[in-house]
């Protein structure tokens, strides 16, 4: 499959759904339209999980309500098979607690006219390893 | 201004239990807090004076430190618990769940503490709100006397044994420090002497 042309214009485009819909409480949930049954992937804080719904049993397990986020960056690159490659960088404030920087990287992968999130990879740009 | 014991303490629990309002209050908000986004480290500090015993005088440098809600999304390091002498392990007496998670914090905090019975005081926070509670106060010292905790209720909004529980709780350090034979099973920030530190200011003494 040839490199899609789009690929800034996609990955604008679905940050802006995905944080839009992962950010609102009541629509959290619909996320998993995002992620195929079998072959999503996605690394939350170190954390492997393969799988839609296991994904979304991470994501809704969470106990923020909202969350307000700014994003600094947002980062596209055509792939090989179609797909585009995404990387975020930028801060986000759960409830009232103080704001974390973070990155996310998604991997959209082409599925007919549309596309589906293969990779999701979530690390808070906290540094306490020491 | 010089001190004679630097000593570090670590507010523990869910989320969403008051722990920033606990030490918020516990120094009616007039102390500095100092918020270290890359690290996910909130501590606030407040200078105190303990009476030994045998009635010395000893000038504390507590410092208070605070999670920045990084819990919410995964556990937290083992860094985090590091040099802590002592720990608030802090439930929502109107939050069930809190209440049960305890007992996980304890463990955590047994694993990484730097002994496996430090001294720790348990509050039952938001007392306050007596028409919401779901934790009776029988269930929290049954709880406090298996673990052998000091067991407060305590309520971030109006103070109520705010001050005791971190008065307890250094008590509880102050004595174990001085009766402790080998100074150097402890943490080594707790037995340092002011004059022993350099004089670098206190941002290069935290989580680096």
């Amino acid at each position: 499959m040839a490199l899609n042309a789009q690929y800034e214009v996609i990955g604008k485009g679905f940050v802006q759904q995905y944080y839009a819909m992962f950010d609102d409480p009541a629509q959290r949930p619909n996320l998993i339209n995002m992620y195929n049954t079998e072959s999503s992937f996605m690394t939350f804080e170190g954390l492997q999980i393969q799988g839609a719904i296991k994904i979304m049993e991470k994501l809704t397990s969470l106990t923020f309500q909202k969350i307000n986020r700014i994003i600094t960056a947002i980062d596209s690159q055509p792939m090989f098979d179609g797909g585009v490659l995404i990387n975020v960088l930028g801060r986000l404030q759960a409830d009232e607690d103080p704001p974390h920087a973070f990155s996310q990287i998604f991997v959209l992968k082409p599925l007919g006219n549309s596309f589906f999130c293969q990779h999701d990879i979530f690390r808070l740009g906290i540094h306490d390893s020491a | 201004m010089e001190y004679d014991y630097l000593i570090k303490f670590l507010a523990l629990g869910n989320s969403g239990v008051g722990k920033t309002s606990f030490l918020y209050q516990y120094t009616d908000g007039t102390f500095e807090s100092r918020f270290i986004s890359t690290v996910g480290i909130d501590f606030k500090e407040k200078r105190v004076i303990y009476q030994t015993a045998n009635g010395r005088t000893q000038r504390v440098h507590l410092q208070l430190w605070d999670t920045a809600g990084q819990e919410r999304f995964r556990s937290l390091t083992t860094a985090f618990y590091r040099d802590s002498m002592g720990f608030l392990l802090i439930f929502d007496l109107t939050n069930e769940l809190s209440f049960l998670e305890v007992r996980n914090w304890l463990e955590q905090l047994r694993t990484h503490a730097y002994c496996e019975d430090p001294d720790i005081i348990l509050c039952g926070n938001k007392s306050d709100l007596e028409d919401k509670r779901v934790v009776s106060e029988h269930k929290a010292r049954e709880l406090a006397e298996k673990h052998g905790l000091v067991y407060l209720e305590t309520s971030a909004a109006t103070g109520q044994n705010v001050a005791r529980a971190v008065e307890i709780l250094l008590d509880r350090v102050m004595r174990r420090m001085e009766t402790s034979v080998d100074k150097s099973l402890l943490p080594h920030q707790r037995v340092l002497r002011c004059h022993e530190r350099d004089t670098s200011p206190p941002s290069t003494s935290c989580y680096c």
